[in-house]
């Protein structure tokens, strides 16, 4: 039996010639898994196909159409690329495809954006905007660079040396800088010392996500040597987009696994709920809440750590070597519910869609940028969700997450309270 | 070419620009293939085309307006509820408007009359989902949690819980279904009132033009809108558990049981079914093909072969199982009592209990349709069948029979019988027989193997009921009826005089046979010169 050579590179398209072409349009990556279907209401998780009904929306459709860019029969047009890139990429088709079928749709809608972009149709107006603002002031947003550290005021210790290097990212240093304080306060009250990096760039998660991976490339070698010189062990974020960029697609990018990068990633959850499990972090003061929590993508099922793979496929599809498939199964799902258990009265109630069948906020892998109308759609549909459970607060582990569902309310005029979790934590730990 | 300019305006004069499209690469996305049922195979290659344009109306109206205006400037159209059933679901000619009918998306429930009004937008498993927070469930079965609770109703609708719950077409009560000129039909209580909650109307049962015995995938009109009968369920709430892919329901066993068990016999298997079924217990009672329980143990498809790579002829041959889901539906006492009965039966005939889950993957809110592609990239049932037990059963072994000449390109399966159970409490047996590929392989032998079933169908007196739109009319039609081909086309004709609704079906695996070299050599019936149905290319 022939065999066919592949790998897990998404800057070569035909790699997933087979997860594209085996699409079954079962649209197990469109719906709610049937398990946790919550009813008629919220059944769908896929934002960019909520938002627009054409099946060319869904993965299901990105599939067929990311075979005909591949074998060169459809021409690179503004609805073609409206397609490919209004979508943030927040992995619940790929789930949703990997609890039966296991075709590697996630990757295949990033290997299409490459391709977007080694034809040169792509990324959008928008995203390249975004390059030159990281190529000249090192964040996204084309603030001040000497700005970033702004957000840390005089009352937060950081250790010039420490184990732990906190790297806030571009939202918490510039748009949400209450987050980057909370978490250094969380740390503080846990005698944690932690350091910043030196001298911080923007991670590069844009970049990367639109295609742009020799610009993404370049930052994460940059970054990942920023690290090491520290001689830090862990690098903590409280930045979900960051979280997974670090953790999964600088290795993606570097073609190395996350256990080479040479340190640890972890999410400040991860972070608080072993602290709250030693006793070396206690949430003492009541904060008086009801609450819902929503699964930022970026921690929960774009989780699993990477490992590169170059194999063979052969009869019935199947491949040597054996392929560890990522499904989302190691996301940070028990550690927020476990930190909101244990702060005094919050009253935490779950939304329809929780953990893997979550509704993305819409905001991530630069939609915000180029689909404004798409990432306030998204919140906004999720926002239904809080109303139905009756939760005054809305509780995320990102900071794009509570930027976005923050617009969304504030455009609604309504009186839900958009928060992060290190703020949450932060007030029960004490003035 | 595309669809005419001045149809193209009329129809989104209906919906508007943000509802109706002709460009490429939106059309593209609703290309069938490769991969879908019946992936890879001759019938999705030759008879499959992009959409020139689709359409996504909200109402029934729009819906009729539409298709008027379809048979006014002769656009070829295909409903589309999910796309799920593969080739038979999408535009077969060119210049041809796919209907997508996920806007129609309505959804009302009747707690105290026991039915649901569904749009064709709405999937298995919401309703259910809804259904049992009332105390209520249904079957929607065939295509699984994320089919069209209509298609599947008007094509298959059965799942093990057929065993209590009974055929789909009992379920299906007052119905909206746009006819292929656009005029609208209402059945059963909405002929004569808003209320649809009795599938009888007055006058002759159209349900037949729906479905028949299956349906007709599409060929003879859009349902737009249908009331379910839901039926009492047990009260408890089936819990979710686990994180994908291993999620499962985890049941109520005071109220809810799986139980596996092992029978001595192929007959002991058949006798339990018969005996369960005269005693009126259990909510589900079957046997599925035994290469299932592989995909439930393997945690990915290579695995998958690692386990059922060990099997061989001789351990299927002698490996039956028996497998029932009790359901306390008015009591605990009943449901002990049910179990009790049960392993009476089950003891009498010399079978023992095996470990089973305390969970359900795959039956009440899903039939877990999708994972069946999981072995190979490629699945389809070619043939099922409801006759009494005992005959089912032979259907299967007939088919492991003429399976084997077609191993490969066909998956080994050790002359598995296929699914085989229980419907209607034991008066009617099933068997559905199930093949798997590899898509990248030569798949002409599978090609040939699907139109071979049904010559074995037709010499060995089973009845099958994929007749018209999966197997090629004029070889099927003059042997069971001897008509049936015949009076099929009359009703075609009369309902849509033009074909614009879904041509070329019922005639579409003539022409696949007819256009496909390959399939001459197996081609031993007549058909006429030219097919009596206008020309679309």
């Amino acid at each position: 039996m022939p065999t066919t050579h592949f790998s897990l590179d998404i800057r070569k398209l035909d790699n997933f010639a087979y997860d594209m072409s085996k699409c079954i349009k079962c649209k197990g990556c469109y719906w709610v898994e049937h398990t946790y279907m919550p009813g008629v209401r919220f059944s769908t998780r896929c934002p960019s196909n909520t938002w627009n009904d054409f099946d060319a929306y869904g993965a299901f459709g990105k599939m067929r159409i990311g075979m005909a860019i591949m074998e060169g029969k459809l021409k690179w047009t503004p609805k073609l690329l409206e397609i490919i890139y209004a979508d943030p990429l927040c992995g619940a088709c790929d789930v949703g495809c990997k609890r039966n079928l296991d075709l590697e749709i996630g990757l295949s809608l990033e290997a299409m954006r490459v391709k977007a972009v080694q034809d040169g149709a792509g990324p959008m107006p928008a995203h390249k905007k975004v390059a030159q603002n990281i190529a000249k002031h090192h964040n996204q947003f084309g603030a001040p660079h000497e700005n970033r550290k702004k957000w840390l005021s005089a009352d937060l210790k950081v250790a010039d040396k420490a184990d732990l290097l906190y790297f806030a990212g571009c939202q918490a240093s510039y748009v949400t800088p209450e987050i980057a304080k909370a978490a250094a306060k969380v740390l503080n009250a846990s005698n944690t010392p932690f350091m910043l990096m030196p001298d911080e760039w923007c991670c590069g998660n844009t970049l990367f996500s639109v295609g742009m991976l020799d610009e993404a490339r370049d930052l994460a070698r940059r970054n990942i040597e920023a690290v090491k010189a520290t001689g830090a062990k862990t690098v903590l974020l409280t930045c979900a987009e960051g979280y997974r960029m670090w953790k999964v697609d600088y290795p993606k990018l570097l073609n190395i696994a996350t256990t080479d990068l040479g340190f640890n990633v972890v999410h400040l959850v991860e972070f608080a709920d072993e602290a709250i499990k030693k006793g070396s972090l206690k949430l003492s003061k009541s904060v008086d809440v009801r609450l819902a929590y929503h699964d930022a993508c970026g921690i929960s099922r774009l989780a699993d750590p990477w490992t590169p793979y170059s194999g063979e496929r052969g009869w019935m599809g199947t491949v040597n070597p054996r392929l560890k498939r990522r499904r989302g199964t190691h996301g940070l799902y028990a550690q927020p519910r476990n930190i909101l258990a244990a702060i005094p009265g919050v009253t935490f109630v779950e939304m329809p869609r929780t953990r893997e069948n979550s509704f993305c906020c819409g905001a991530g892998r630069g939609t915000k940028e180029a689909f404004p109308e798409l990432a306030s759609f998204s919140a906004k549909h999720r926002l239904e969700e809080v109303r139905e459970v009756g939760a005054e607060a809305l509780v995320s582990a990102c900071p794009w997450c509570k930027s976005n569902f923050s617009q969304a309310v504030r455009e609604q005029g309504d009186t839900i309270k958009v928060m992060d979790i290190a703020e949450l934590i932060s007030a029960s730990v004490g003035p | 070419m595309g669809i005419a300019k001045r149809a193209y305006n009329a129809l989104e004069s209906i919906v508007g620009q943000k509802y109706i499209t002709d460009d490429p690469a939106v059309c593209e996305g609703y290309r069938c293939g490769p991969g879908c049922y019946e992936s890879g195979l001759g019938y999705e290659r030759v008879m499959t085309k992009i959409p020139a344009a689709v359409i996504l109306p909200r109402s029934t109206e729009e819906v009729q307006r539409i298709v008027k205006i379809c048979n006014r400037y002769s656009v070829p159209y295909v409903p589309y509820s999910t796309g799920f059933y593969g080739p038979r679901s999408h535009c077969h000619v060119d210049n041809e408007l796919l209907i997508d009918m996920k806007r129609l998306n309505d959804f009302e429930i009747d707690e105290k009359h026991m039915y649901a009004v569904v749009g064709t937008g709405v999937i298995y498993s919401p309703l259910q989902e809804e259904a049992m927070k009332r105390g209520m469930y249904v079957i929607i079965g065939g295509g699984g949690a994320q089919a069209s609770v209509v298609a599947n109703l008007i094509g298959d609708g059965w799942s093990p819980l057929s065993h209590r719950i009974g055929l789909p077409h009992r379920r299906i009560l007052g119905t909206e279904l746009v006819l292929p000129d656009g005029e609208l039909v209402k059945m059963g209580s909405l002929a004569v009132g808003e209320d649809p909650f009795w599938g009888d109307g007055p006058g002759p049962d159209l349900r037949g033009l729906l479905r028949g015995f299956t349906g007709l995938r599409g060929c003879l009109g859009i349902v737009t809108k249908m009331a379910v009968k839901l039926l009492p369920f047990q009260p408890e709430k089936l819990m979710p558990t686990g994180i994908a892919p291993n999620t499962a329901l985890a049941l109520p066993q005071n109220r809810m049981k799986w139980i596996n068990y092992q029978v001595p016999s192929k007959a002991a298997q058949i006798k339990a079914m018969f005996e369960i079924g005269k005693a009126e217990i259990a909510g589900a009672v079957t046997k599925v093909p035994l290469f299932w329980r592989a995909i439930a143990k393997a945690e990915c498809k290579e695995e998958f072969w690692d386990i059922w790579g060990k099997e061989n002829e001789d351990t299927i041959k002698n490996f039956h199982l028996v497998r029932v889901l009790l359901i306390g539906f008015t009591s605990e006492e009943q449901m002990k009592y049910d179990e009790n009965v049960l392993n009476d039966i089950m003891a009498e005939l010399g079978s023992k209990p095996r470990p089973t889950k305390p969970s359900d993957e795959s039956w009440i809110k899903n039939a877990d349709s999708a994972g069946m592609w999981l072995m190979c990239g490629s699945y389809t049932s070619v043939d099922y069948i409801i006759e009494t037990l005992s005959h089912a059963t032979q259907h299967g072994e007939f088919y492991a029979d003429l399976k084997k000449k077609y191993t490969p390109p066909l998956m080994p399966d050790y002359g598995d019988p296929g699914w085989f159970q229980s419907f209607e409490l034991g008066h009617q047996g099933y068997s559905e027989f199930l093949v798997y590929w590899d898509p990248d392989e030569d798949t002409t032998g599978v090609d040939h193997f699907y139109v071979e079933t049904s010559k074995m169908n037709i010499k060995n007196r089973f009845y099958t009921s994929l007749l018209g739109p999966h197997q090629p009319l004029y070889l099927t039609g003059p042997k069971y009826g001897p008509n049936y081909h015949e009076w099929l086309l009359k009703i075609k004709d009369e309902f849509d005089p033009l074909w614009v609704c879904h041509p070329p079906v019922p005639l579409a695996h003539d022409v696949f046979v007819e256009r496909s070299e390959w399939m001459k050599s197996i081609k031993d019936w007549e058909v006429p010169k030219k097919f009596p149905m206008p020309k679309w290319e």
